[in-house]
């Protein structure tokens, strides 16, 4: 087993979660939507998209690249395949293409000596900008110009999302989010159902709905489909730092597959439920459950005005860390060595680096930091939704070896990750590599070192362990 | 007219009015586009201007890429620095922007002149030689072929009108002037526009890294 559970047996272990996933995700490729509009509108569709979505920001970038090669090796799956159409540099040619003909200052002389789009480049350009680009920004990290390869291939995700060219995961999953709101059929009824199960078998209690709260805590589907233990990982750190919280039946999904698949507008849709029962309930925190993408889907979302709302967005290592750092989290001491992964939307496109380090040194951790960390840290392979797309296990599954590498040379026994999409690469990783390391959630690992003495709400907060 | 009398009158000047207004076309046509607005709340109140130090801190990779890097980088400063030197410190040269500018300025000795000029073009060929050897990593397309040798052609014929190598001196000039006339023309249509565009592009991506917390 890769985590401890404390309450055996009441949930699968996170290897049976894994396991479980991997086969719904296989029924995802047969619901996927089909292609409706004709190809000429398709490709239209694409070019319009990716011209309103240009700014001078994009544009200057476009401009930049030098073809210096510097990103090429600091691409994981380049590193993964060897294969050079990995490289970061090629995942923006198409783009640049398309600003050079449509909007470029030299449009008029692109027009001419350049191929027109086709719907076959589109199709091309769906493995460069969904399997093999999961948006980490480690390429703007070397590249001397510092161009955002990353938001680049955001953008074109949002063209292929208009040219119907999701990849059939992300497209099913979309479209379930889209009609049903849904994700893994991951309803309130679920949520309810999974609260009365941690209630009943954990004597746990989640307060739902209640009118009103300071902390307003999220979930997601991979806690409510198949791991429970996260949310009742959850549940006992807030009961214990006995704070006034809530979950919201109205509100409860992390998982944004508007951002995922590139879709603007569900991207924003999916927010505001969120955001409107944050403020309906008078929350001051908004908990983002450990789901990478989240993050930046709510708390750096470019189209949410934050600074007007009443709330903050924290993602859920950083009010550990920040509880942890105030000495209201009370733990015992850890026993092993233990590295940190730091996801890359919420570590080099989050920031959130010193709070889950924080919590660590709260548990007096024998800590080590990987060979390369934070602004620095390799992907795991499977952000940006590629751990759901089975076409891209081969470069999820070699692109995880640096990572495990990594790993290894730290000495360290289990490595620490605070990351739903990461943790389900991690543990695919781990048991198709025989690894013997521990894949442990933060959350999880918090809630399993608790020393509790029943915390009722309003307590004085107590001093940390070591914080 | 001669040859020469070509060079030196009409080519480079007109290839100097199209360098200018190219370059500032292009500048313009990009600039002039709007601005995406991120409207989230940054991680500290004034944390994004500090994103504007990635302008300068991203002239040396991080220790991070050290091994991948170390070549290039050193191959690409002494070019960018000993062409740099050579197209203001030398005679000729001096002379050229004096009768254009009126301005001027002491000139370095020949014999120093031609040793950097030489590491110019040197350091010029590892750079191409890499780029070559490993075609995984570069990834490269015709303009950065073309680019290379109209780089390498003023460096090239500008030694040999130095050092009166090749065709009669008048000749070789020629050539040499000529030779950076079409630089002049390519520069602004080309990725040689990275000499502006650097500032731009690390000014953005410090910024929007700054905006959540991040140095890059």
């Amino acid at each position: 087993m890769s985590t401890q559970v404390t309450t055996a047996g009441v949930f699968p272990s996170f290897e049976q979660v894994f396991q479980g996933f991997a086969s719904q995700i296989g029924m995802l490729r047969q619901m996927a939507p089909k292609p409706t509009l004709t190809d000429e509108v398709r490709v239209q569709r694409a070019i319009d998209t990716l011209i309103a979505e240009t700014n001078a920001d994009e544009a200057v970038w476009l401009e930049s690249c030098i073809h210096c090669g510097q990103c090429t090796t600091a691409c994981h799956y380049f590193q993964a395949m060897g294969d050079s159409k990995y490289a970061p540099m090629r995942k923006m040619e198409l783009y640049r293409r398309i600003y050079q003909r449509e909007i470029g200052p030299f449009r008029w002389w692109y027009k001419l000596i350049t191929r027109p789009i086709k719907l076959k480049d589109l199709e091309e350009l769906q493995e460069l900008v969904y399997d093999s680009c999961s948006e980490c920004g480690r390429c703007t990290m070397v590249c001397p110009m510092g161009i955002d390869t990353a938001s680049l291939v955001h953008h074109q995700r949002s063209a292929l999302v208009a040219a119907e060219l999701v990849p059939a995961e992300l497209a099913a999953l979309r479209q379930e989010q889209k009609q049903m709101g849904t994700v893994f059929g991951s309803s309130a009824e679920a949520l309810l159902k999974m609260v009365a199960t941690i209630r009943e078998q954990c004597g746990v209690e989640i307060p739902v709905d209640k009118p009103a709260a300071e902390v307003m805590v999220l979930s997601s589907a991979v806690d409510l489909v198949g791991n429970g233990n996260g949310l009742l990982a959850t549940a006992r750190v807030m009961n214990h730092l006995g704070v006034d919280w809530t979950i919201c039946s109205d509100g409860f999904e992390s998982a944004n597959f508007g951002l995922l698949s590139g879709d603007m507008s569900l991207w924003r849709k999916q927010v505001e439920p969120i955001v409107a029962a944050a403020q309906r309930i008078g929350a001051k925190t908004l908990v983002i459950a450990e789901c990478g993408h989240a993050y930046p889907a709510l708390r750096w979302n470019p189209m949410l005005k934050s600074d007007a709302l009443p709330f903050d967005m924290v993602y859920m290592s950083e009010y550990l860390g920040r509880m942890a750092k105030a000495g209201r989290l009370k733990l015992t001491p850890i026993e092993g060595k233990f590295t940190y992964h730091d996801p890359c939307k919420t570590g080099r496109r989050g920031g959130a680096f010193d709070e889950p380090r924080a919590v660590l040194k709260a548990m007096d951790a024998d800590f080590v930091e990987l060979p390369s960390n934070k602004e620095y840290n390799w992907c795991c392979g499977g952000g940006a939704g590629i751990f759901l797309l089975e076409r891209a296990t081969k470069l999820r599954d070699e692109s995880f070896k640096i990572k495990l590498n990594q790993v290894n040379a730290t000495g360290a026994s289990t490595v620490v990750v605070s990351c739903a999409s990461c943790r389900l690469n991690f543990e695919a990783g781990r048991v198709k590599n025989h690894w013997d390391k521990e894949v442990a959630s933060l959350v999880e690992l918090v809630a399993d070192h608790l020393i509790d003495q029943p915390a009722a709400a309003g307590t004085t907060p107590r001093q940390g362990v070591s914080a | 007219m001669s040859l020469l009398e070509f060079a030196r009158g009409p080519a480079i000047h007109w290839s100097l009015v199209i360098l200018v207004a190219g370059i500032i076309w292009r500048l313009l046509g990009v600039l002039v586009l709007t601005r995406g607005a991120d409207l989230s709340r940054p991680r500290d109140a004034f944390g994004n201007f500090k994103g504007y130090r990635t302008v300068f801190s991203r002239a040396w990779p991080n220790g991070e890429f050290t091994t991948a890097t170390r070549y290039q980088t050193i191959m690409a400063y002494l070019f960018h620095f000993a062409t740099l030197i050579v197209v203001v410190g030398i005679t000729p040269h001096i002379e050229f922007i004096e009768s254009l500018t009126g301005a001027s300025w002491p000139a370095l000795p020949n014999a120093l002149g031609v040793a950097i000029g030489t590491i110019a073009l040197i350091s010029l060929i590892a750079l191409i030689g890499r780029r070559i050897s490993k075609p995984e990593i570069y990834c490269s397309n015709l303009g950065d072929y073309i680019t290379w040798v109209l780089i390498a052609a003023p460096l090239l014929t500008g030694l040999m009108t130095f050092a009166h190598i090749g065709p009669r001196y008048e000749t070789m000039l020629a050539i040499h002037i000529l030779s950076v006339a079409v630089l002049f023309v390519w520069f602004p249509f080309s990725k040689l526009m990275h000499a502006f565009w650097f500032v731009f592009s690390r000014a953005q991506s410090g910024l929007a890294y700054a905006h959540k917390g991040v140095r890059i």
